[in-house]
């Protein structure tokens, strides 16, 4: 005799075996080749080709490039593997001293972090480990120490991989948020909140909605256009050594696009400072510093010229903000009468918004739940350092 | 730069914060879990919307408290975000957890109506550089009361071109409740501003028409500013005109640092450096400092190194307007010294008496009919250039008229550039 409600769970078992067996087949990550959508945001990762899942490892494909910027802005502590892609035949150009993008190109940025520093519930007790170190170390610039070709899932977490996709209208962001298994990520248009623990301190690290994408990476602001941010010329005029295949030798970035075939030759400008890079004198590592994290919106066309804080590139000291009192800072002034007084990091609002995690004071207001340490250093020993005084102090 | 004047507008921080942080606490505990049931559903969906909205799209908000964690943005161009009711569609943010503002806006053609913004961390409706921006009975509050911990701006455009501000509400802000910033073409009438620190604030733009709105219970009622070192600046041409500013007597809680924790408690309408303005048909009522003061930015003490600014304000017309009270607490050393030595309130008028090179009094300051009572002196040229030696309460000087400004007009055709 047939019993139709054990028949229905029945089928609803084999559904749910079906499901599981599809989810644990890793079809769509082998052999990987990279496809352009032009037009749909394809809701898996997978779907982009742009990486291999074998075993515990996340691989970049072959037809993409790997590439470490020589600054990047400070995500809370997150290590991050690029990658490049350019469709047959795409290639780079040089163009009012930018990189242009063939359309079709598919740039990638995987966060990620040590195994023992994530996956912690968010009221868990502070836990103690010191296998995140490599996060916060200041490795010099050689050697390549700070950044990974590919990622091992033994000890590292992936937490999501955005892309910007060049299409007809221009760059578009989306960010793909990986499951707890790690077999796939999952586009998210409207963001994602993760708890997360780092060396005993409790934060959420914040996947950014796609319109918090673009106030990063709308750098001219009135006219709207998403830009990249790494794969720019200054960012890849940057010596490195690939962990194996260089033979050690540092090699340009743009020099890696030129062995590709994607850019005729790299641009002849200077290598540019590495502002973890102790023995350049300390304006120049500052001055790095604060064009990857504060640049790209303290711009003079960007969303914070409303500031008059221009921080992209050195003019002059009161565009830095140099003994300048706050335009509309609200608590973000933290009591303080100017962005910058020479010789006191106590007295400048600088610090006070980099070492501020509210909301309404921190800065950069996106990107971070904690304050970035050693950055943080390095703009007080700047600032001890600069010669002057502000009236009225 | 000669520094005429190094004395700013001291206050008394202390019992500011300690009186802030105690109206603090009852209404927080009062207000836990009350308010209509919230409509979940819409709260998830609403940030999507907006990231996916198609010019001409209407987004509606239900009725309803819906909450969110996350700062709202769009950057959609003609989007009009309407709800029930400002005291019936709320967008609170009470569990706000990211996002330095409630909702930011970066977009033309945008028109927000009917709904209200509460609790944001930092500022509740920014607005960064939009053409014909709409903002009509939207409330923004922070309902713990004020306190220093509340966000800076309520409703923030900014360097935006043809705004309108009309029956809105903003209570709270711990700078500016409604802040017109490096704008042109701005009308904001209609609208009430309470327990801000700066009621209404129109700094750094040109041609703003502000009317009848009720400024009460702020810091500073009305303030019409010109800061040095903005890429937008030479703020001039606002007419204040058949408002009520009265009683703003709120200690000051903006934190140090900025412009408006100058401002002292008591202040009704402050024009600091801005030119060609016309203040008239107002009422000005028991404001404790002084009903208004007109002053050049070296009053604030603050260097700047800026040879476009003009730190001074001209072409200041006050008529029509009716005055009563206030003047009796002035939270302003000089003006509580001024205080002792005539035994009497504040006069109703006071002006720090900067003359910029080249000028005459009447250039700056002319005072029509206005009606005045309540026995305060009707006006003092405070005389800081000498260290306010020889404080002056002749308003002869001043007896002048000056051209009306022409109205504002949001068609940019007729709005039009001097």
């Amino acid at each position: 005799m047939r019993n139709p409600a054990a028949s229905s769970s029945l089928s609803r078992l084999l559904l749910l075996t079906a499901a599981l067996l599809l989810a644990s087949c890793d079809g769509a990550w082998t052999a990987a080749e990279p496809v352009f959508y032009e037009r749909e945001n394809p809701r898996r990762l997978s779907e982009w080709g742009l990486f291999d899942l074998r075993g515990a490892e996340l691989v970049p494909a072959a037809a993409t490039e790997v590439f470490v910027p020589a600054n990047q802005l400070f995500s809370d502590y997150a290590l991050k593997l690029r990658t490049m892609w350019l469709p047959d035949g795409g290639r780079m150009e040089l163009r009012d001293g930018e990189y242009r993008f063939p359309l079709g190109a598919v740039l990638s940025k995987t966060f990620y972090y040590p195994v023992a520093a994530a996956a912690e519930p968010e009221h868990s007790p502070p836990t103690h480990s010191t296998a995140g170190e490599a996060l916060v170390s200041w490795a010099p610039p050689q050697g390549g120490s700070d950044s990974h070709e590919r990622i091992d899932l033994e000890d590292y977490r992936l937490l999501e991989t955005r892309l910007l996709v060049k299409r007809d209208a221009g760059w578009e962001a989306l960010a793909y948020v990986w499951d707890d298994e790690e077999r796939e990520a999952f586009l998210h248009l409207a963001g994602a909140d993760i708890p997360l623990s780092l060396h005993g301190t409790a934060f959420t690290y914040f996947v950014p909605d796609r319109n918090q994408c673009a106030a990063c990476h709308v750098t001219e602001h009135p006219d709207g256009a998403i830009r990249p941010l790494a794969a720019t010329v200054r960012q890849l005029q940057h010596r490195r050594a690939r962990a194996s295949g260089d033979s050690g030798v540092a090699i340009l970035e743009a020099e890696r696009l030129v062995a590709r075939g994607w850019l005729d030759a790299a641009p002849s400008g200077p290598v540019t400072v590495d502002y973890r890079d102790p023995t350049v004198p300390l304006a120049a590592r500052a001055a790095e510093y604060l064009n990857i994290n504060c640049g790209h919106c303290h711009n003079a066309q960007g969303a914070a010229d409303t500031s008059a804080l221009i921080l992209d590139d050195y003019t002059s000291p009161d565009a830095m903000g140099v003994c300048k009192p706050p335009v509309a800072a609200g608590g973000g002034s933290g009591g303080r009468q100017y962005n910058i007084v020479p010789g006191e990091p106590d007295r400048s609002i600088l610090i006070y918004r980099m070492e501020s995690s509210r909301l309404d004071e921190m800065m950069p207001e996106l990107g971070r739940s904690l304050p970035h340490r050693e950055g943080i250093r390095l703009i007080r020993d700047w600032i001890a350092a600069m010669p002057g005084s502000c009236s009225g102090l | 730069m000669k520094m005429p004047c190094r004395s700013r507008f001291p206050r008394f921080p202390l019992p500011t914060r300690l009186a802030a942080r105690l109206a603090l606490v009852a209404p927080a505990l009062l207000l836990l879990g009350c308010g209509p049931a919230a409509d979940r559903d819409f709260a998830e969906r609403l940030p999507q919307m907006l990231i996916e909205a198609s010019p001409g799209d209407v987004i509606e908000v239900p009725a309803g408290v819906h909450r969110f964690r996350r700062g709202l943005s769009l950057t959609v161009d003609g989007v009009t975000l309407r709800g029930k009711g400002m005291d019936r569609s709320i967008l609170s943010f009470r569990d706000q957890a990211q996002g330095a503002e409630g909702l930011l806006v970066s977009a033309d053609d945008f028109t927000i109506e009917d709904l209200a913004i509460e609790d944001t961390v930092g500022d509740a409706l920014k607005i960064n550089d939009g053409d014909n921006i709409t903002v009509r009975r939207v409330r923004t509050e922070w309902t713990d009361g004020p306190s220093a911990d509340n966000g800076a701006y309520g409703i923030y455009p900014v360097q935006s071109r043809n705004v309108l501000i009309e029956g809105a509400v903003a209570i709270g802000a711990s700078d500016a409740g409604i802040y017109v910033g490096q704008s042109s073409r701005i009308i904001v009438r209609g609208s009430r501003a309470e327990f801000n620190v700066a009621g209404i604030e129109i700094e750094n733009s040109t041609f703003a028409d502000v009317h009848d709105n009720v400024a009460v219970n702020n810091t500073g009622g009305i303030l019409v500013f010109d800061l040095p070192n903005l890429p937008v600046q030479g703020g001039r041409n606002t007419r204040v005109f058949n408002n009520d500013i009265s009683g703003n007597n709120t200690p000051n809680f903006a934190p140090e640092g900025n412009i408006v924790a100058t401002v002292p408690a008591g202040s009704g309408l402050m024009v600091l450096a801005n030119d060609n303005i016309e203040v008239f048909g107002n009422r000005f009522a028991d404001n404790g400092t002084a009903n208004v003061i007109i002053v050049s930015y070296h009053i604030t003490g603050l260097a700047f190194d800026d040879e476009n600014y003009d730190a001074f304000p001209e072409a200041i017309h006050i008529h029509g307007n009716s005055f009563s009270g206030g003047g009796g607490v002035p939270d302003s050393e000089p003006l509580q010294a001024l205080r002792a030595a005539t035994g009497a309130a504040v006069p109703h008028i006071v002006w720090d008496g900067t003359v910029a090179p080249g000028r005459e009094a009447a250039d700056i300051l002319c005072l029509g009919d206005n009606d005045y009572s309540g026995g305060n002196g009707v006006f003092v040229n405070l005389d800081t250039p000498n260290g306010f030696a020889s404080p002056s309460f002749d308003p002869l000087p001043h007896g002048c008229a000056m051209a009306s400004l022409q109205a504002v007009s949001l068609d940019a055709e007729s709005g039009g550039e001097q």
